[in-house]
């Protein structure tokens, strides 16, 4: 077809790479010092927090966080040859939010003293490196996103299957009283965290076809139109399986996490605010009955309404946690005490679920607003590519993917400070956990590669007629 | 390790993760306050020392802005924003230019894809450069003529002066 393959035949991959390479990329020129930059605040972080806990340095912790630096320019050339015209700010993003989570763990393992294999810091770092390595696969495997509306049902079928696998007796495992994991051959994994990729696919398929259905028809009723009642089937679905998590895996944050995704995904689809208030009153409606009837939920619920009264926080299962990391951050103040150098290991869980507080100490709210802002400027450009989408399919999957990160920080950070009850969510790339990590380098590689085909698509096509 | 200097890393290291914040911010700048543009008498100042470069050594000045010159080119008068197919095929039919370049050609990675026995898999791109749309050919088959001339090198293309490729002209208009 190309002019060159014509004279030289096929061309080998060598040298579309470098052809590729030689082209101007100015993105990937942004994003290149964006990434050491990155690179050198996570090394940083790194020295700082054993600087601050130990007094010396670790040479080998910094080599490790390093080589996981080294990956992201593996990546970035990735980026250059597959997709050059990509968002350049997710990549730096995402690996500075992954550093800083990394140098929070293994400031908490040094008060644990946790070494080697043992520590969770190195394991973080290794699966670090086997997510981005995942991703980066995932990349060069979808070259277009398209292919991915023709696999909807199975992405519906796989997502709720990959839900409700802890379930299945054997395999899964309940781990602090929630059942969402399962465990294969010494691997504990989280199926769920991959379930939000999967479903985030299969809403965004579903909507694109059943958008009129869901949108044009119903009566009108105090001034908005509703759905009929023969539509109300899939929203009906979701909030089943919703609930089903709720009550059976003993979660409350997975479940508020995949209906709010739904509800968001229909509002972008139909532009109808009926939707929206429908799900509400469903879930405000599940999850009361849910408090009234599940000691967990009622557990949570007074925790977080009456956290400080000592009745709750000595009580097992009580606000003990909470109020422990609401302690740390007021002890960190407004610059914080200093990476490895104040005392989050006070926390329980300091390393997964109560990361936001254990850097709320150590940075303070300055450093924990600048969290805040990195997650938002991702989220920003995850809609931003959602909006410059050219087909409904990628579009609403950008908005999605976006979304479910936005959704899942609010949870996180919101249950840690007391603004929403505490729910077992992890924040994304920052806390502990393989799964979560894999996941969610996945969702950033995934937004990566839509903005890819986003602007590479021509704005004009004239189809000549012949001599 | 005293005291003080971990105190002073330790704020080194918040005020440079919101240095990087902020990077970030500003390069993004004009996607969030969208577009610094339609401010003429700010413009053609900036504009002009550019542009008696430019005019004293075409080459240089053309080698160091094009990949120095990152700043969103600022939208003077004489700037053209629309290209209009004048004949061909598909007569009539606008597009928006982009902020700083365009490809031409039969590939669907171009900004505008013509598909015809005449055009090139990658054919001619339209630069923005001071300014000023300049129109480069790629090396293709049948070439790129402005104003019925065969170009070689990059050319500037005037306001509403026709462009031929293949069997499309096309021109650019405010």
């Amino acid at each position: 077809m190309t002019a060159t393959a014509e004279r030289s035949g096929v061309p080998s991959l060598t040298t579309t790479i470098t052809l590729k390479l030689r082209q101007p990329a100015r993105l990937r020129n942004v994003e290149l010092p964006l990434l050491l930059f990155a690179i050198g605040m996570i090394v940083g972080a790194m020295a700082l927090v054993e600087l601050g806990a130990q007094g010396s340095i670790d040479a080998g912790m910094l080599g490790l966080v390093a080589g996981l630096g080294v990956l992201g320019l593996v990546g970035h050339v990735i980026l250059r040859v597959s997709a050059p015209e990509a968002d350049p700010f997710l990549l730096p993003i995402a690996l500075l939010l992954n550093g800083i989570g990394i140098a929070e763990i293994s400031r908490l393992d040094i008060a644990a003293d946790r070494n080697g294999w043992d520590a969770f810091g190195v394991k973080q770092i290794v699966w670090s490196g086997m997510a981005m390595v995942i991703a980066f696969a995932v990349l060069v495997a979808f070259r277009n996103h398209r292919i991915l509306q023709r696999y909807r049902y199975i992405a519906m079928f796989t997502g709720l299957v990959l839900l409700l696998l802890p379930m299945l007796p054997g395999i899964g495992q309940t781990v602090n009283g929630a059942r969402v994991w399962i465990r294969l051959a010494g691997f504990s994994f989280q199926p769920g965290e991959l379930a939000k990729i999967a479903l985030a696919v299969f809403f965004a398929g579903y909507l694109v076809t059943a958008r009129d259905s869901l949108s044009m028809v119903g009566r009108t009723f105090l001034g908005m139109r509703f759905p009929r009642v023969r539509d109300l089937g899939p929203i009906l679905v979701i909030w089943a399986s919703s609930m089903v998590v709720l009550v059976f895996q003993r979660d409350l944050g997975t479940s508020l996490l995949y209906f709010g995704l739904f509800l968001v995904m229909i509002y972008v689809a139909t532009a109808r605010l009926s939707w929206v208030l429908l799900g509400l009153a469903l879930f405000v409606g599940g999850a009361l009955a849910a408090s009234r009837l599940l000691t967990y939920v009622q557990g949570r619920f007074q925790g977080w309404l009456d956290a400080f009264s000592p009745q709750v926080y000595n009580r097992q299962g009580g606000s003990y946690q909470l109020v422990q990391g609401i302690f740390g951050m007021a002890d960190g103040g407004l610059v914080g005490t200093g990476l490895g150098q104040g005392r989050p290991q006070v926390t329980p869980l300091a390393y997964s679920d109560f990361i936001v507080a254990s850097l709320g100490e150590e940075l303070g709210l300055i450093g924990l607003f600048a969290i805040i802002g990195l997650y938002l400027l991702l989220v920003s450009r995850g809609f931003r590519i959602g909006f410059n989408g050219q087909d409904d399919f990628g579009r609403l999957l950008g908005v999605g993917l976006s979304f479910v990160i936005a959704l899942q920080v609010f949870i996180v950070v919101g249950g840690v400070t007391r603004v929403i009850p505490l729910t077992g969510l992890t924040t994304p790339v920052l806390a502990a956990g393989g799964s979560s990590l894999v996941a969610n380098w996945i969702i950033v590689v995934l937004l990566l590669r839509l903005s890819d085909t986003v602007r590479a698509h021509p704005r004009l096509v004239l189809e000549g007629s012949g001599p | 390790m005293s005291e003080l200097t971990l105190l002073v890393l330790r704020l080194a290291f918040l005020l440079l993760l919101w240095v990087f914040v902020f990077v970030i911010v500003y390069t993004l700048r004009t996607d969030l306050f969208g577009q610094r543009s339609r401010r003429l008498k700010d413009a053609q100042p900036a504009a002009a020392p550019f542009a008696a470069a430019a005019s004293a050594a075409p080459a240089a000045a053309a080698a160091l802005t094009e990949p120095l010159d990152r700043r969103p080119p600022l939208a003077s008068e004489r700037t053209a924003h629309r290209l209009v197919i004048t004949s061909g095929p598909r007569q009539g039919m606008e597009l928006q230019l982009p902020e700083d370049q365009l490809a031409i050609g039969r590939s669907s990675e171009s900004g505008l894809v013509i598909r015809d026995d005449y055009t090139s898999t990658h054919h001619a791109r339209l630069m923005l450069w001071n300014d000023e749309w300049v129109i480069q050919d790629l090396d293709s088959t049948n070439g790129t003529f402005v104003d019925g001339a065969r170009v070689t090198l990059p050319t500037p293309v005037p306001l509403g002066t026709p462009v031929t490729i293949g069997q499309t002209n096309f021109e650019l208009r405010r």
